[in-house]
This record gives structure tokens, sequence and C-alpha cells, in this order.
């Protein structure tokens, strides 16, 4: 027999226990698909970069070789070297830019909010649309660019047909397109700084280029150091647009680490693994400048 | 009268005289501002303009800036080619709904996240924060074979489910609700309502703003998204219109004048977003913890 008030404990205890559960079941979809979708694939990576496969279903382990056979082959120093080259001019092109931009358009007064709107507009259209678009005003014949030139007597460069012309346009689109994200943060973050700083210093007969060198940049560092890690972390990852725009090329001068990654899984000969263990070369990257971008500009806020 | 409207014009004039001439800084400023704007929006109207061109002003040498035709035709024939119709429908089927599931998920794990107390709670945050760390072209090739070991190669599911979690997603919103007094949901607590109900009736009308953000991050991204959608759409009729421009505009086969009327359709949805919504989108990156 169990008595009345055993009862009521016990459902008083389930009732406690189930209020427990709450917030994990509000967690759980998103924490699911997480578990299933990055978090389960990035350990099979580490795991499949040990091994060989062509089909995903029949593995063969071989140990180091796959990093061996990437550290060893010469179109993949290439593919370094490109992205090396395009993350440096990429981060550093677009954190000026965005700098600049971010600073004129927050001093601007006139047409404010249609410039803020301009910067941004490459933002939203598609990569592929991207790549498209350039592929068309950059063509070495019928392009609007060239015939400008032409007119000026500047010649006509090739600029998606010579590999150095090619790797500076693929920068200088990859910059165009993303400018516009960069440059909304910093602007955000301006428009967090106290105003009556200014304010201030302008009162005291500080020059606009003495408030911007003195107090803005200093007080911009941290959304600035965001945007060197948002632009380093893309620039590894640029891919789509450049599929348009040169497809890689030309003679393979713009093909970047991810399309190295993506014509492993689906470009003939398939090779799964060594693919795999370019992803897990990426991420330790990625990791590593991400984890150093933080540390010098902590450093450098302590000084 | 008289008078009154002579000293109110002779106000006016001395206004005007006593403002100062524009300095060099703000020339200087306003040209390069000019300058970007004509970066930005030449390339875009030059390619819209090259969408109403035939094969023969298109390679025209000098190019020309109007076309000598208006070759409508590009675009109708990218209906009558090309199933053009279902690329779009395929692209607004996967941005609706992959749209709707983030909301619904990510809204969910930042109520969790904002508004109870628990063991793990701190560590599981950072986990979901640490997931940007890891982008999918990073576990690419894992990823692929997860999915495919799912059954869910060439199926919109494939294409919505994967991406669908956001870490990002749920720190905005979760910023947010935690600006949500607390007194609400404990008095609606007394009053009877369940948990579910708390989340769905109080405190998401109050989390609008930061869920509009979200949406129109999602939307942004998933209408534009190619890399995702290549892979797993492998059969034509999941196209969607990224992948069927890239795919189409590698193929010799196919004109050039359709693909270029098919990509300037493809951006006319996101102008109109742009158009309509770009106050409440840049304002709420501004707001939102996005900085």
């Amino acid at each position: 027999m169990v008595s009345p008030s055993n009862v009521t404990k016990r459902r008083r205890s389930t009732f406690t226990w189930r209020r427990r559960l709450v917030p994990y079941v509000f967690i759980a979809p998103n924490l699911f698909i997480f578990l299933t979708f990055i978090i389960w694939p990035a350990l099979r990576g580490i795991y499949i970069s040990f091994f060989d496969s062509m089909d995903g279903s029949q593995f063969t382990y071989v140990g180091t070789a796959n990093y061996k056979a990437i550290f060893n082959d010469p179109t993949v120093a290439t593919i370094a070297r490109n992205t090396a080259i395009y993350v440096v001019f990429y981060m550093l092109i677009s954190t000026l830019l965005s700098l600049t931009f971010a600073i004129i358009i927050n001093q601007q007064k006139f047409a404010r909010g249609f410039f803020r709107s301009i910067v941004f507009l490459p933002v939203m259209l598609s990569p592929i649309v991207v790549g498209l678009i350039w592929n068309d005003v950059l063509d070495r014949k019928v392009g609007p660019l060239n015939t400008l030139l032409e007119a000026i007597g500047g010649g006509s460069p090739g600029w998606l047909v010579e590999p150095k012309l090619g790797m500076i346009s693929a920068i200088f689109v990859g910059v165009w397109v993303h400018l516009g994200f960069y440059t909304i943060i910093l602007l955000a973050g301006l428009q967090g700084i106290d105003s009556s700083i200014f304010e201030a210093a302008t009162m005291d007969g500080a020059t606009r280029w003495q408030i911007t060198r003195r107090i803005t940049l200093p007080l911009l560092k941290p959304t600035t150091l965001i945007i060197v890690i948002l632009s380093t972390i893309h620039g590894f990852q640029s891919f789509d647009f450049i599929y348009t725009l040169t497809g890689g090329g030309p003679l393979g001068a713009t093909t970047l680490i991810v399309q190295y990654i993506y014509e492993r899984a689906f470009q003939s000969p398939i090779q799964y693994g060594l693919g795999s263990a370019a992803g897990v070369i990426l991420f330790l990257i990625i990791f590593a400048f991400t984890a150093l971008n933080f540390l010098v500009g902590k450093r450098r806020e302590a000084i | 009268m008289r008078k009154l409207s002579a000293r109110a014009s002779q106000q006016t004039w001395t206004s005007v005289s006593n403002r100062k001439p524009p300095s060099v800084g703000s020339i200087l400023r306003t040209s390069l501002l000019i300058f970007l704007t004509l970066i930005v929006l030449i390339p875009v109207a030059w390619f819209m303009l090259s969408s109403f061109k035939d094969l023969t002003d298109l390679s025209a040498r000098p190019p020309k800036l109007l076309p000598t035709r208006w070759a409508t035709e590009n675009y109708t024939e990218a209906f009558k080619m090309y199933d053009y119709v279902r690329y779009f429908s395929n692209s607004v089927i996967v941005t609706v709904v992959a749209t709707a599931l983030t909301l619904l998920v990510n809204s969910m794990a930042a109520f969790g996240f904002a508004k109870y107390n628990f063991r793990g709670r701190d560590g599981l945050f950072v986990l979901t924060l640490a997931m940007i760390m890891i982008p999918l072209q990073v576990i690419l090739i894992p990823i692929y074979l997860v999915v495919s070991s799912l059954g869910m190669v060439n199926t919109y599911w494939g294409m919505i489910i994967p991406a669908a979690a956001t870490p990002t997603g749920v720190f905005v919103i979760r910023q947010y609700m935690l600006t949500i007094p607390d007194e609400l949901i404990e008095s609606a607590r007394i009053d009877g309502a369940g948990e579910f109900k708390i989340y769905a009736r109080i405190v998401m009308p109050l989390a609008r703003p930061a869920l509009a953000v979200v949406a129109i991050f999602s939307v942004l991204w998933r209408w534009n998204d190619f890399l995702w959608p290549l892979l797993i759409a492998q059969d034509e009729r999941l196209y969607t219109l990224p992948v069927a421009l890239a795919l189409l505009n590698g193929q010799l086969v196919v004109p050039y004048p359709v693909v270029l009327a098919m990509s300037v359709m493809s951006i006319i949805p996101v102008l109109l977003i742009f158009i309509f919504m770009q106050r409440q989108l840049i304002q709420g990156i501004a707001h939102t913890g996005l900085k």
C-alpha cells in the first residue's frame, strides 16, 4: 500500500525532475544539429584523414601518408602560396578600406544613409553572380574597363587571363564583395563610442585628423581586431565567387585551398582521405591565426 | 507684412553667406564616397544592361553601353530552354523552410540559455559559440559523407537541415532575450502558463527585433549559398539558382546572354529586400550583438 503522502512526494519529485529537464529540451534541437552535422563530421574528418578512400564506404588505413603527400605535392605548394598571398592582401586591404570608409561615412553629413547602403549593396549579391559581373566588366576585349584604359592609352591588360593579374583581380573582387559587411560592423562600433569625447576634443581645438588618429582609432581597436579575425577566416574560406570569376585559373593561379578540398571529393580521381587531411590542416591554420590575432590584440591592449 | 518678408529673405541671404565654404577634408571625403558609389554601381548596372544584349552586341568592339536592340528574348529563353521556374522555386523553398527552421531551433536554444539556470549551461553555450571555428569548408568531405549515409543527398532536407543551427543566431537572440525582464516570465508561471507557452506567447513576440535580424541574414545567406547546395543537389530537379547559374555558365552549349538574364532575375528578390529592409538590416547589425 502506498500512503497518500508518499504519492504526493513522488509526484512532486517527478514534477521537479521534469522541470529540471525543461532547459535541456529547449537547447536540444540546436545541439542535436551541431552534434550530427558539425562535431561528428569534424571528428570523422580527423579519422578519415588517416585513411584512403575513393567511394566513402571502403577505407584503407594509410597512417600519415595523406599528410606527407600534401606536404610533398608541388601543386599543393602553389595552392598554399596562392592562399597565403590572397589571405594576406585580402585581410590588409579589407581592414584598411573598411576602417577608412567607416570613419568617413560616420563623419559624412550629406547623404550618409545613401553611402552606407551603397557600401553594403555587394554583400547582398550571390557570390556566383558577383563572379559573373566582374567577368563581364574585366573582359579583356569587350569589357568596359579595358575600353576605358585603351581610350586613355593604358593598353588592354588580361585581367583574368594572366596569372598575376588574375590574383590581383580575385583579391579586388573579394574585397569588393565583403567590404560593406566589415564597414557596417565598424560603423556599429563607432556608434558605441561616447560622442561627448569628440565634442570635448573639438572644444580643446583638436583637428579632425588628430581626433581620428588619437581618439577614434584607439577606441575602435577591439572592433578592428574582430575585422582582422573575420577577414582572415573569410580569406581562408574563399572559393565561391572565384569559381565563376576565374575557375581557379589562369593556370591555377587563383586556386585556393577550399577549391583543392572540393576537387579531391568531387572530381576524379576521388581522394576523400587527402581532402579530409587538407580540411584538418585548414582548421589548424584558421585556429592558429584566430588565437594569434587574439593574443596580439590582447597584448597590445595591455600596453 | 512686406517688412517681415523682406527681413526673412534678408536673413536667409545672410545665413547662406555665413555658411562656411566646404573644407578640403569634406570635399575629399565626398569625392571618395562618390568614387565608391561608382565602383559599386557601374559594374552592377553594366551587367544588367548586358543581360539585354544579343551575342553580336556582347562581342562588339568597342562595347556598346546600351543594347542596339533590347534582346528581351534572353529572358523568355530562360523560361523556355531551362527550367528557370523550378530553380527559382527550389531557391524559395530552401530559403523559406531553412530560415523558419533556423529561427525555431536558434530561438529555442537562446531561450534555454537566457532564461534558465541549469547544470552545464555555460559549457554548452561556449560549445555553441565554438562552432564558429569550424566552417563548412573545413569539414566539407566528412559532412558530405555523414549526410550521404543518412540518405539526405539529393533531398531538400539535405540542403536545409545541416546548416540550420547557427552559433551567431543563438548568440544574437540570447543577448536580446537577456534584456527581457524575468518578472514577466515569473508572473506568467504563477498564472499557470506552461514553459513552452511562455516561450511561444511571451518571449518570442518580445524578441522580434533580434529574430528579424537573424531572419534577414538567414534569407540572404540561404538565397546566395552555393557550395553546400552544389554538393547536395546533384539532380537538376533540385538545383537552386546559384547552383544552376554556376553550372550552366560552365557549359558551352548554354547561351551566355541567357545566363546573364537568369542572373539578373536572381538578384531582384535580394534587391527588393535591400531597398525595403536596409534600415532594419543595418540598424539591426548595429544594435544586436553582431559587433
